[in-house]
């Protein structure tokens, strides 16, 4: 009804004009929808082929990575509860905060040839590293340069002593973990490289050379080990790695490496420094020396997944396989329509 | 004045009583209770009333609501409430995520949805300017001034030229036309391409020119603005001579002149006051139902979100302990409270932790798609263009795309939308031999449904071909009747249709250029049948007809015939028959006679029994071809019967009282002992491919009812043309042309009608549908079809009658409601939208259909004709009623499908992603400690996992455009909304489980120990980008499993959004800055790629998750497939390119359908339908007035009387 309408039909007398006016939609494959397209259907034949490659693939690597995984030794050894003296067991929050000697002596026996390196780790269980709270209390500009010293916002509780920003600030930094461990195996002493502990990354980008701690541990709550302050905190590697928080509540952190091999049934010795209190929250420690395959450590997980896998397909491959020639269903077999399967649905 | 404003106050006051009041169906405009007075050319005097002006508006917003109702309406999308208080909540200290993650892509979303919102309001802003802009010549002072449309007040005298729209409602003052007429086109209000005529008073015939038309001063009192566009009542004062108008002086907005040079007129109402305003109903914002049903899934997620929030904070608060040390719990720390305050705050916590399980960005996601599909896909298929009009298909919004993949019922206007309203001479039969060697298209619909080849057969040389003529038989053109067995009974034929009719004949009287202005198109078409076969009508004077014989004497010699005609005796629905009375030069006397079939046998002379019998066989063929019949007559009249007869005739003429009850009986005396000469049979023009789509559509389960303002016979006639109703079907009329109704008519009382009508139509309800449901039982019972005219329908949809009415008619198959009005049309639509809970969808081209097509869940305008509205009130619009069956069954379906799997898709993806962090959960005892980086987070949904599922919603497509028109049946998956079920959420929920559990353990349980021959350690930050990393595969991945149709595009979204995530982890890994914040995920990246184990697992873990869907997914199309998976693996082989649209579908019967149709091949009954028509819409007694025969016009309009007790009548000075 508008007067734009009737100047378009006067318009459209003129031929010429109106050939030029046309609104017909130019072709392309896009608008009208015909794009070269490929149409997956999961016949029998496609489904049946996938199974057997995922399978085939599969079951291999699933061998190759339970291989890896056995050729690690481990040896795990759990320490917290026997290394409070018996008597003070009814109480071990208070021997742990009190000011009793607490060295501890534990032995353990290789049970096969150890190839160095060597690793010894500490596990700590039921602590809450990926706590909320927890994560977040730390400064990592902080960390990196001496010029962000003051950037402790982050920090709470533990951003400052007396005023004065501590470096490294937060619970995190705070909540180092002091154990110690000596080794020596059949009486002589196994030297505990920690240097190259931390990945390097951290070491060099996320932890300053020019930052050295300050204030550190001088709050009011003791928290965990203390640092030499004529260190640059890039040297720190126990602080680096366990400031790398753990994803779940069970975890292991790398205390230090042997570079010599340990034969079967060597006895090695351990004495350690049982400092830190995972008591008062029932938290477990362990001591744990392995060795390393091209994979990692100890790792039957991944081999397992595999070669289940792997297995699953094959069978429903051949499940499927049988059913297909016991009892085939016709492809496009148009019985099967809804429409055709009960006339007069459509009413 | 004062009685006529208390009978209307009185009639308001009824309305409200009526209780068809209290349940709202459709928009019905209160009568104000006092009359309009207006003084024509006197805007002083108008000044104190401010009547509104003639601007209209149609937009939604305007510069100041824009933005609080603009948001508004956005927030009216719970998702985006949500996300506002999530902004607000990640906003406070117990938040782990920054505000940012949560701010930002809400503003984007808002941003995004409100430019989308003001693009389309502008574009309604500029229509509506270009219509108040158009110019229209007032009068002022002495001269015609031109001014805008916007600026027309009411009173303002107008003048407009030839095919100029009116621009407001005007009364008629004079015309350059003898006898003060003009002729208007209505296409735009109920879609007739017949010229309709008005009249003007003769007092006012004279203010014509502009010296003369400003003294003219009158006072126009009338009724309020109300949106009844056949009534008007109201009184014209000029110079103390009270006039009283009828709507034969009101031209209504939207309407346009014809044939007339100009005309003069006063403004009576403006603006939204016209009568097409006031019956548009108030554009609803139409929301897609999957769209609502989208808002109880989104809830059930928040309910979901809820509960994981619950747990957490249950679990936080007996987890929580202060001898953690190394927590550092301090007494100012909530955390350090009661049990309680430490579930309440976390609570919180995780809310803003777990949000991204409610996605974002969906519904941007979900415009963009539908906004390309409407855009790319429907604006431009070529299958929808129409050449001839030079019409595409439009998508005017974008809302409804998947709308259209669920239709079930639609509501189809019939003129312009099912017929082409062209009326062409098809066939004859006389005396008792068939002409006419065409096949109508329904004809060729049938024999293309039994599997025939149909032969186009070649049509003769020389057969004429043109606008109401597509007869073609050599036995009759070109005098070759002479040669036929009975040539004087074909003269008379001829002769009949040259003289018995009411056509007045325009132009040049050569028979190239006559224009014939008929009532009809019907007559038209009878009268341009004669002029090609040799009787060429080329004027008229009231009392004779002029016609050029051709051939009657002699082959080749022409004459000039003059027919005196003594009386017209009119047709009206009563008789159903028209006859004329005329004298030949040389005296003979004839009557001329044409009517229904029935009417015109039972007054038949008697023994003509073998041509009875003939003829009657041809009918039903005709009717059964979906051609509209009328049979011939005759008789010779002795001057004494004539003479004897005549005075009667003269005295009924002169009755003042029950004028037209006499004249009727008085004709009953003469129309006996008629001639048949044979019958004729015209095809009403269906538009190409109707029968073909509306049976494609039945096959798909949609429902089609016709609603049309024709009346009840032409509507049946299209029914059957379009196969909607056939003689199989059991089928129930309720018609208001009943006796007993007719009697209560006949006393007048108006009350006692409406009693009357009301208890006949509950009668026959209460009747039909206890034989419905009978039939329903039944097994192989009849289809049903209801037909329901007008007046009826008013009263069946009282609320007390709704019920039955709906429940009848959703068994029938098809619905036909004739003489509606355009309410009514839309508050059966509403009745079945909102009464059935079914998706309907609306399709008509005039304004008489805007109501009904705003009512639907889906309105369709046809476009390319010259009326508008229809198109403006629609959300679609197309050029021709066969789209839609690419409309829905390509486009619809499509877009339901893609939307669905978008809407499945985004669910899953998302939750998929929140469950990771829900198990995480889990492991840091309940604190809330968010598990990937807060980038990665806000990023996932808007970066790495966005395109994929974009193209699928593109390009996803379950079986090719042909296979889909070829498998209507595959539509009904989306009627049954088989894709949107809670069914399939669950599947998918599972998947989403089991998918996270995989992401999370497998990754969780295996990077425990050293990942690499040096002994190192995973962080958290590893971890958890290690999982992100196996999450954004295999979540991406899924696109390609669940696409039926895999694109390149797909291959470059899906690789590039795995290709991005890398990209962006390494540069986000390898950046530092100099703000506080912890530099969580710095290098890891590069940590992870330097282990073995990190491709170790970046190859078990996505294909292990993506293993259970690839089996579920085998399983269901094994055991459980849906029927395009069965079409799939049909048509396996063959390649998209290949259009065979010719190949026969495999089909085999079971014994259950071979038998039922081996019964369909039983011979039955013969058909009782013969397609009678004889169409003159309201105006058959114009031409009578012309011949001095004076018949009282009578307005129909049901939606007028519904509001009316009694008619106010006008009253006298």
């Amino acid at each position: 009804m508008s007067s734009n309408m009737a100047s378009s039909s006067a318009g459209s007398g003129d031929s010429s004009a109106a050939r030029k006016n046309s609104k017909r939609p130019k072709y392309s494959k896009f608008t009208q929808q015909e794009l070269p397209a490929c149409k997956p259907i999961l016949t029998p034949g496609w489904v049946i082929s996938t199974f057997l490659i995922v399978s085939v693939i599969f079951i291999p690597l699933g061998v190759i990575s339970l291989f890896a995984s056995q050729d690690v030794v481990e040896i795990v050894d759990r320490y917290d509860n026997d290394c409070i003296p018996a008597p003070a067991r009814t109480n071990k929050v208070a021997f742990i905060q009190g000011a009793a000697p607490k060295s501890c002596n534990r032995t353990l026996t290789v049970t096969k040839r150890m190839k160095q390196p060597i690793y010894v780790y500490y596990q700590l269980e039921n602590f809450y590293q990926n706590h909320r709270r927890y994560v977040k209390s730390r400064s990592d500009s902080q960390l990196r340069s001496p010029k962000f010293e003051n950037q402790i916002s982050a920090c709470k509780p533990e951003d400052d002593a007396g005023g004065k920003p501590i470096v490294p600030c937060g619970l995190i930094a705070w909540s180092l973990f002091n154990d110690t461990y000596t080794l020596s195996r059949n009486n002589t002493p196994l030297a505990v490289n920690k240097k190259g502990i931390a990945w390097k990354s951290d070491k060099e980008h996320k932890f300053g050379n020019k930052v050295f701690p300050k204030n550190f541990q001088k709050g009011n709550l003791t928290g965990g080990a203390t640092l030499n302050p004529d260190i640059p905190l890039s040297e720190q590697e126990d602080l680096i790695v366990w400031m790398r928080t753990a994803a779940l509540p069970t975890f292991r952190k790398l205390y230090g490496k042997i570079e010599t091999d340990l034969e079967n049934g060597d006895t090695i010795q351990v004495t350690l420094q049982n400092n830190y209190n995972t008591y008062s929250f029932s938290g477990k420690k362990k001591l744990v020396l392995s060795t390393t395959s091209w994979l990692g450590g100890k790792n039957d997980f991944l081999g397992i997944a595999y070669l289940t896998v792997g297995g699953i397909c094959f069978f429903l491959a051949l499940a499927f396989t049988i059913m297909y020639l016991v009892k085939p269903r016709r492809l496009g077999d148009p019985s099967y329509l809804s429409w055709n399967r009960n006339p007069g649905g459509g009413r | 004045m004062v009685r006529s404003s208390s009978l209307n106050g009185d009639s308001s006051a009824s309305h409200r009583r009526t209780p068809s009041r209290t349940v709202t169906l459709g928009h019905i405009q209160p009568q104000a209770p006092s009359c309009r007075t207006v003084y024509c050319n006197d805007r002083d005097s108008n000044m104190p009333v401010r009547f509104k002006g003639n601007s209209i508006s149609t937009t939604k917003y305007n510069v100041f609501t824009f933005l609080p109702k603009g948001l508004f309406e956005q927030f009216r999308r719970i998702a985006n409430i949500y996300f506002l208080g999530i902004s607000c909540l990640s906003l406070t200290p117990i938040s782990p995520v920054s505000p940012i993650t949560n701010v930002a892509p809400l503003s984007m979303v808002l941003l995004v949805s409100l430019i989308k919102e003001a693009f389309e309001d502008w574009k309604r802003f500029q229509n509506d300017m270009s219509i108040n802009n158009s110019t229209v010549e007032i009068l002022q002072g002495q001269q015609w001034v031109p001014i805008p449309w916007r600026k027309l007040q009411v009173g303002d005298i107008v003048k407009i030229k030839q095919d100029a729209f009116f621009p407001a409602d005007i009364l008629f003052l004079s015309s350059t036309n003898p006898d003060g007429i003009c002729y208007v086109e209505t296409a735009n209000l109920d879609g007739e391409t017949n010229l309709k005529i008005r009249k003007a008073l003769e007092r006012t015939w004279d203010y014509l020119v502009p010296e003369k038309a400003s003294e003219f001063k009158g006072e126009i009192q009338c009724e309020q603005p109300n949106n009844s566009l056949y009534t008007f009542t109201g009184n014209l004062v000029v110079q103390k001579q009270t006039l009283p108008l009828s709507p034969d002086q009101l031209l209504l907005r939207g309407c346009s002149l014809r044939n007339t040079e100009y005309i003069v007129g006063a403004v009576v109402f403006t603006g939204h006051e016209t009568k097409v305003m006031m019956n548009a109903m108030n554009a609803p914002s139409k929301r897609s139902t999957l769209e609502k049903k989208l808002d109880k899934l989104i809830i059930t997620i928040f309910c979901v979100l809820l509960t994981m929030c619950l747990i957490g904070a249950i679990g936080c608060s007996i987890v929580t302990d202060r001898e953690d040390l190394y927590l550092g719990l301090q007494k100012s720390d909530w955390e350090y409270h009661n049990r309680l305050a430490i579930g309440f705050f976390t609570f919180f916590t995780l809310i803003t932790l777990f949000s991204s399980i409610i996605p974002i960005s969906l519904y941007v996601s979900i415009e963009m798609i539908k906004f390309i599909q409407s855009t790319q896909f429907i604006n431009r298929d070529l299958n929808m263009y129409h050449a001839e009009t030079n019409t595409p298909a439009l998508a005017r919004t974008s809302n409804l795309n998947e709308e259209l993949g669920q239709v079930e019922y639609i509501f189809s206007d019939k003129t312009g939308t099912l017929t082409r309203n062209l009326m062409e001479f098809f066939k004859c039969s006389i005396g008792g031999i068939s002409y006419g060697c065409g096949v109508t298209e329904i004809e060729r619909g049938i024999a293309q449904r039994n599997g025939l080849k149909v032969h186009e057969e070649e049509r003769s040389t020389g057969a004429i071909r043109e606008k109401g003529f597509n007869f073609d038989d050599p036995r009759l053109m070109r005098g070759a009747w002479r040669n036929e067995p009975d040539p004087d009974l074909c003269k008379e034929l001829f002769r009949c249709l040259a003289i018995c009719h009411t056509v007045l004949p325009e132009g040049d009287e050569s028979p190239e250029k006559i224009v014939y202005q008929a009532a009809s198109p019907d007559e038209a078409a009878l009268v341009t049948a004669a002029k090609n076969f040799g009787f060429f009508f080329y004027r008229r004077t009231p009392t004779t007809v002029y016609v050029r014989e051709s051939h009657v004497e002699k082959m080749g010699k022409i004459q000039d015939v003059a027919y005196e005609i003594l009386n017209v005796l009119e047709f009206n629905s009563t008789r159903k028959r028209q006859s004329v009375v005329c004298r030949y030069p040389d005296g003979r006397l004839v009557l001329y006679c044409k009517g229904a079939d029935n009417v015109i046998f039972e007054r038949l002379a008697d023994g003509m029994d073998d041509v009875r019998k003939v003829t009657r066989e041809h009918l039903e063929h005709f009717g059964s071809s979906g051609l509209r019949t009328l049979c011939l007559a005759y008789r010779d009249l002795d001057p004494e019967t004539y003479n004897s007869w005549n005075e009667k005739f003269i005295q009924a003429k002169s009755a003042l009282r029950d004028r037209e009850k006499k004249l009727d009986e008085v004709a009953e005396l003469i129309e006996k002992d008629l001639t048949l000469i044979g019958s004729t049979a015209i095809e009403d023009k269906l538009q190409e491919g109707v029968p073909n789509c509306i049976e494609t559509l039945s096959r798909a389960g949609i429902k089609i009812w016709v609603l049309t303002g024709d009346k009840m016979e032409t509507a049946i006639n299209i029914a059957y043309a379009c196969n909607l109703i056939n003689n199989d079907m059991k089928q129930f009329i309720i018609s208001s042309e009943t006796d007993a109704i007719r009697e209560a008519e006949e006393r007048g009382d108006q009350v006692e009608i409406a009693r009357v009508i009301k208890e006949e139509v509950k009668k026959e309800l209460r009747k039909s549908l206890e034989e419905a449901q009978l039939y329903m039982h039944t097994v192989a019972g009849p289809k049903l079809a209801l037909v329901i005219d007008g007046k009826c329908l008013m009263y069946a949809l009282d609320p007390s009658l709704r019920v039955t009415l709906l429940s009848l008619s959703l068994n029938c198959t098809s619905v036909v409601c004739c003489r509606v009005s355009p309410l009514q049309k839309a508050q059966v639509t509403s009745l079945v939208r909102k009464g059935a809970k079914k998706i309907t969808l609306s399709i008509g081209d005039g304004a008489n259909d805007v109501s009904m097509i705003q009512a639907a869940h889906v309105g369709i305008g046809i476009s390319g004709m010259e009326g508008m509205q229809a198109v403006m009130a629609s959300d679609f619009a197309i050029a021709q009623f066969r789209f839609l069956t690419d409309l829905l069954l390509v486009h619809g379906r499509w877009s339901y499908l893609r939307i669905c799997k978008v809407v499945m898709y985004f669910f899953y993806k998302n939750l998929t992603f929140t469950l990771t962090q829900f198990w995480f959960t889990f492991r840091t005892g309940f604190s809330g400690q968010r598990f990937y980086d807060d980038w990665f987070q806000s990023l996932y949904n808007v970066f790495f996992t966005a395109l994929p599922v974009i193209v699928l919603g593109l390009f996803e497509k379950d079986v090719s455009a042909s296979l889909s028109k070829r498998y209507p049946e595959l539509y009904r998956e989306g009627i049954r909304n088989s894709f949107f079920k809670w069914r399939v959420v669950a599947v998918w929920a599972t998947s989403a489980v089991y998918q996270s559990l995989v992401c999370y353990l497998f990754v969780t349980t295996s990077s425990f120990g050293a990942i690499n021959s040096s002994g190192k350690i995973f962080g958290l930050w590893d971890v958890s980008t290690l999982v992100f990393t196996c999450l954004v595969i295999a979540v991406n991945v899924r696109i390609l499993l669940m696409s039926n149709s895999i694109t390149r595009w797909h291959y470059i979204t899906v690789g590039g959004s795995i290709l991005a995530w890398l990209v962006f982890a390494f540069v986000y890994c390898g950046i530092t800055t100099s703000r506080d914040r912890n530099e969580n995920v710095y290098f890891v990246i590069y940590v992870l790629m330097s282990t073995f184990y990190f491709y170790f697992t970046l190859l078990l873990i996505p294909a292990v998750s993506l293993l259970g869907d690839f089996i579920y997914q085998w399983v269901e199309r094994w055991f459980y497939p849906y029927d395009y998976q069965i079409v799939q693996e049909i048509h396996r082989h063959e390649s998209d390119a290949s259009k065979a649209d010719h190949l026969e579908i495999e089909n085999e019967l079971t014994p259950q359908e071979a038998r039922s149709y081996a019964i369909s091949q039983l011979p039955r009954e013969l058909s009782k339908h013969t397609g009678f028509a004889f169409d003159s819409p309201g105006y058959e007694s114009f031409f009578a007035s012309q011949l001095g025969v004076y018949a009282p016009q009578k307005a129909w309009d049901v939606a007028r009387r519904a509001s009316m007790r009694s008619r106010p009548k006008v009253p006298k000075k």
